[in-house]
């Protein structure tokens, strides 16, 4: 156990290094943000003040160093483009996204889980045929094209929910269904498959044929094996919403972590869009890590080592 | 229940034959585009801007799926807007599955060294956001088609690398190949005669959900502004352009949307049914 | 001294008086004053910074810096100057102003403005990385600023200028104490100026409230609050409008602008001062580009008028010259529409078969690919082989500070009334010369004019170079860009075409 966790950690460091030293890399190889931070009609000698200013002109290795010794003290750079420190930024993000996150994450495994177990149980069933081909198309269709024509038709046209925005409940409706559709539909055919798996286990069968009663061959052996994948999915699925939901929040305007990092992108703002990176990438390695743990909860065969 | 689980088979080979149906249908269209369609794609009309489809009030059949922003019809822009979208599905998966096969290949075949530093870059990958680091990229270099297919392709190769990568190694203890090992079979020649036929079902399994993937990963980067623009908008730009026009021509949007969705739904359909028929154990 | 308090008898009966009328009146008028109170602005974008030095669009930053901030003087919406902390000024010789202060303005944190405060702001305007941002310094030759006395003040230029107070507009002066010992974060967020209305609260990308502040030294403006509001689709800040939920939406494009028209809404339609044109880069890959005939079968090329009419709504005009009225040459006017000519002109050239041109834009301008498309379909009428590209922003104004476009491009300059700086875009080698024209006839013009005190023989020399310039065809010339806001119906604003937002002068009734 202890020794996974190190193998776990160190891992994830290495992981972490390459991210932010790749992102580092591809945003200092063209684009030069003093154009972009500069007026249009600023004079040469004040573009090239700025440069040095911002530290520019050092050579690359230098910088990168120097900004990774910054954020191991928790100093993830300083936006020059909104004069602000990027953690403070991602940090006033964050409430939003995780309200987003977790809303359309409790949606998608509200409608998954039981879901999927009701169409495996009726396996070749009309419900399972309808189920399984919604949960097709709508793994199949881009979710920000659904997150339109979901404001195209109950936002512009019957004007009962706000188009975009933050506020009360109703501004988080849409954003959060968008996001629910597209993970319930991953999580409804994986809970469906993986049940089905489980059913047809030999020691399922063997529990059957020992007259055990079917409720308690489902609850106890079926389920819990079968949510052993399902864990697995559902926590790569909240790790990329907590990393922020990039498009989806853009479309609706939502004030996230995953819009701060799209216009970080746009704005070409370096230091932004590498802290928000390395921000999602540690969310993602930490809940991976947090995945792996649940598993020796859940099923006590796994061996960690 | 013994009448029904005969049906499976049935049912799966349906869906399949479903899913290739629609990407044979759209293969057609993306190849016979200049045939059938009614118009030029590119070719501006001001005066006819924003005509709505046929069957909305102030429709006509001149232009069924109505008229663009600056009065382009929509039909003829879908149509040709298949070329881009498969063709940069279709590169994709090629680049993609050229890098990952490759790799895959190596690090199963050799083991060691060579399979760690593969398993720190796969999770370092799957740590990424994807599409923060593709419009990352493309904002910075610039779009058009093979800047996306490389990013794209950047985005899958881990799958490949991943399925040959396990393939590779289960091929690797047969006995046959510890034969041929033995009598010295170059490895080059081995790695071709043993292995690879090997790998090649996964392979496809992978390409097929993956050509799915990109076209609406394609989308999504062009949605945001970062994709293939050219005279030939894909379906992911033609999709962007009419989302300022959300509240007065809806169908700039939904067209292009509805393709992008029967198209993938293909890719999956066919995915799913060769998954099944290459490694039954799965979902049966 | 000594204070005479109401008794604490006297203060209840004074406040059970003040509920008493507040419940006697009617529920509409309480309705009415409570919507008075606060004025909701809808913009695209969210605010940047709040550091009054580094002011670098004109809205929404630039209006929210414009009311917690004062510069010494006004910019009025038709290009006049009038006074805010100066309350008069003069020029006593070639390169030197002079500023008599405002008296008994103070800080909102309670520190006095006087010279040194002005003096202060200037030299931390001077100071990268604010000097790159704010302009003063690089675009008026300032070298030395003077303090005369508490509340005089002397600017002294490097050359005669005729743009001080054009750029004065736009130097804010904070609370110097504070700017001097407050880190830059801080200063960015949390803004202490003299202006009419101070910061209340900034959630980024959501809101930011302003409030009055009660120690302004003008008229108080007439709503309490103001709230700054990011809504980037166009479409929902429009339903925002219609709904009542945003007074003022800013950001909108004229083919959109009739759905702001509704019971309570309308759209005001300003006319604009930027000149969008498309950049003919004589230096870049079309060594067509370098005949001038050429230059001018493009602009015959393309119908102008037709694309206004289907893609602007009408609500514009093409430009007259390269220099915005009221300082154009009359005598001067639009290429008409003519694909003959164009043509012709081509085969005088020696390029009747047409040669392959590429036209960029970028997210700069919103229609920027639209409008790129349509010159596209124009050209290729008169035989020319277009390529429309899109361009990142950050490398698109590389480009043009290098003048390394490939072909022609979508841009729009100046959205000012000052002959000076509007000329001297063009001349050899300037910093947004992207274009690459150089006439050194014309730069002789524009130099002599610069320095000109007397305003009719700087007038003349201004019409002869806009004439130069204007044949010579370094831009296929189009319009200016229309400017559109939303407004409800209550409110009445003098909107400016710079699109500077000033909610302390918005009256609501």
């Amino acid at each position: 156990m202890f020794r996974f966790l190190i193998r776990r950690l160190a891992m994830a460091v290495i992981v972490l290094l390459i991210v932010s030293f790749t992102t580092f890399i591809v945003g200092h190889m063209t684009g030069d943000p003093v154009e972009l931070i500069a007026p249009e009609n600023a004079t040469r000698e004040a573009k090239e003040q700025l440069r040095e200013y911002l530290g520019l002109n050092r050579p690359l290795l230098v910088q990168y160093t120097s900004y990774i010794g910054n954020a191991l003290q928790g100093d993830l750079g300083f936006s020059f483009v909104q004069q602000a420190a990027v953690s403070d930024l991602i940090m006033e993000r964050l409430p939003a996204t995780l309200k987003l996150a977790f809303t359309g994450f409790i949606l998608s495994l509200v409608i998954a889980v039981p879901l999927g177990i009701f169409i495996a149980l009726n396996r070749n069933s009309v419900w399972d045929f309808l189920a399984t081909s919604v949960a097709m198309i709508g793994q199949s269709a881009p979710n920000f094209w659904i997150g339109l024509m979901l404001i195209a038709f109950f936002a512009v046209h019957l004007k009962i929910l706000p188009v975009s925005g933050y506020g009360g409940v109703s501004y988080i409706i849409l954003p959060a269904i968008t996001i629910a559709l597209q993970s319930a539909a991953r999580l409804t055919r994986l809970m469906r498959a993986s049940m089905l798996e489980v059913l047809n286990a030999d020691y399922v069968r063997t529990a059957r044929s020992k007259g055990l009663r079917q409720r308690t061959v489902l609850w106890v052996h079926s389920f819990r094996n079968a949510m052993i994948p399902i864990v697995t999915m559902a926590g790569l699925e909240l790790a990329e919403l907590i990393g922020g939901a990039f498009i989806t929040e853009t479309i609706f305007a939502w004030p996230g972590v995953g819009r701060l990092a799209v216009n970080a992108v746009y704005q070409r703002d370096f230091p932004l869009v590498q802290g928000v990176v390395l921000f999602a990438a540690t969310a993602f390695v930490v809940i991976n890590l947090l995945v792996d743990l649940l598993y020796v909860l859940i099923d006590p065969r796994v061996k960690l080592s | 229940m013994s009448v029904l689980r005969r049906l499976i088979p049935g049912k799966r080979d349906m869906l399949g034959t479903i899913g290739a149906g629609i990407l044979l249908f759209v293969a057609l269209g993306a190849v016979l585009a200049p045939m059938i369609a009614p118009y030029d794609p590119t070719a501006i009309s001001l005066l006819d801007r924003m005509q709505p489809p046929m069957w909305l009030e102030g429709g006509s059949l001149a232009h069924p799926l109505g008229t663009d922003n600056l009065g382009r019809d929509m039909l003829s822009r879908v149509i040709y807007g298949s070329r881009i979208s498969l063709a940069v599905g279709v590169a994709a998966v090629i680049v993609g599955a050229a890098i990952g096969s490759t790799i895959g290949i190596v690090a199963g075949y050799f083991g060691g060294w060579v399979d760690s530093i593969l398993s720190v870059v796969i999770n370092a990958q799957l740590s990424f956001p994807f599409i923060l680091l593709a419009i990352f990229i493309l904002s910075t270099f610039g779009g058009g088609f093979w800047p996306v297919v490389l990013v794209l392709a950047l985005g899958a190769w881990v799958n490949y690398a991943r399925v040959v990568r396990g393939t590779v190694m289960s091929v690797r203890t047969q006995d046959y190949v510890h034969a041929a090992i033995s009598v010295g079979v170059p490895t080059l020649r081995l790695l071709r005669t043993t292995v690879l036929p090997n790998t090649l079902s996964p392979i496809i399994v992978v390409a097929s959900f993956s050509m799915a993937q990109a076209i609406l990963a394609e989308a999504a980067l062009s949605f945001l502004g970062v994709g293939v623009d050219g005279a030939n908008p894909s379906w992911g730009v033609m999709l962007n352009d009419g989302r300022a026009y959300l509240q007065t021509a809806w169908w700039l949007t939904a067209m292009p949307g509805l393709a992008i969705a029967i198209t993938v739904l293909g890719g999956n359909l066919c995915g799913d049914w060769l998954q099944d028929r290459f490694n039954p154990r799965i979902g049966n | 001294m000594t204070l005479h308090t109401p008794s604490r008898l006297a203060r209840q009966l004074m406040l059970s008086s003040a509920i008493a009328l507040s419940l006697a009146a009617t529920v509409p008028v309480a309705a009415m004053a409570q919507d008075n109170e606060t004025i909701t602005i809808a913009s695209a974008n969210d605010i940047t910074s709040l550091d009054p030095h580094m002011l670098d669009s004109n809205h929404p930053t630039g209006s929210v810096i414009w009311s917690i901030f004062d510069s010494l003087v006004r910019r009025a919406p038709d290009g006049s100057t009038e006074p805010r902390l100066a309350t008069s000024w003069e020029r006593i010789d070639d390169v030197t102003w002079r500023f008599n202060l405002r008296e008994g303005v103070t800080f909102t944190n309670g520190e006095p403005f006087n010279a040194e405060a002005v003096k202060i702001n200037m030299e931390r305007m001077n100071t990268t990385p604010w000097a790159t941002v704010q302009q003063l310094h690089d675009q008026t030759g300032l070298i030395e600023v003077n303090v005369v006395d508490d509340y005089t003040i002397e600017l002294v230029t490097e050359a005669p200028t005729v743009n001080m107070l054009y750029w004065l507009a736009e130097a804010f002066i904070g609370a110097p104490q504070y700017l001097t010992d407050t880190a830059a974060d801080k200063v960015a967020s949390e803004p202490v100026g003299s202006g009419p209305y101070k910061l209340d609260s900034w959630n980024r990308d959501d809101r930011l409230t302003l409030v009055v502040n009660d120690t302004y030294w003008g008229d108080a403006p007439d709503a309490e609050t103001v709230v700054f509001r990011v809504v980037p689709e166009t479409s929902s800040r429009l339903n925002e409008l219609r709904a009542g939920t945003a007074d003022v939406i800013v950001d909108i494009t004229p083919d959109t602008a009739g759905q702001a028209d509704s019971d309570i809404s309308e759209a005001v339609y300003v006319e604009g001062l930027r000149k969008m044109h498309m950049g003919i880069n004589i230096e870049g890959e079309q060594p067509a580009l370098k005949d001038i005939k050429v230059r001018q079968a493009l602009n015959h090329a393309v119908d102008v008028d037709t694309i206004i009419t289907a893609l602007l709504d009408g609500k514009t005009v093409p430009i007259p010259s390269i220099v915005n009225p009221p300082n154009n040459n009359p005598d001067l006017a639009a290429f008409d529409y003519d694909p003959e000519k164009a043509k012709a002109l081509l085969a005088e050239a020696g390029y009747a078969d047409g040669f392959p041109l590429t036209i960029q834009y970028s997210t700069r301008f919103a229609g920027g690919k639209e409008v790129s498309e349509v010159v596209a379909s124009y050209l290729q009428q008169v035989g020319i082989e277009p390529t429309v590209e899109a361009v990142e922003l950050g490398q698109f104004r590389q480009m043009l500070s290098g003048s390394s476009t490939k072909g022609i491009y979508f841009m729009g300059w100046a959205a000012l009334i000052n002959p000076s700086v509007e000329l001297v875009i063009l001349t050899c080698g300037h910093v947004d010369n992207s274009s690459g024209y150089c006439n050194e006839e014309y730069d002789a013009l524009v130099h002599e004019a610069a320095q000109t005190l007397d305003d009719d023989a700087r007038l003349a020399l201004e019409f002869e170079a806009q004439q130069t310039v204007w044949n010579d065809a370094p831009w296929l010339y189009m319009w200016r860009l229309p400017v559109v806001f939303g407004k409800a119906n209550n409110i009445t604003y003098d909107f400016r075409a710079d699109n500077y937002v000033e909610p302390y002068l918005m009256t609501t009734e």
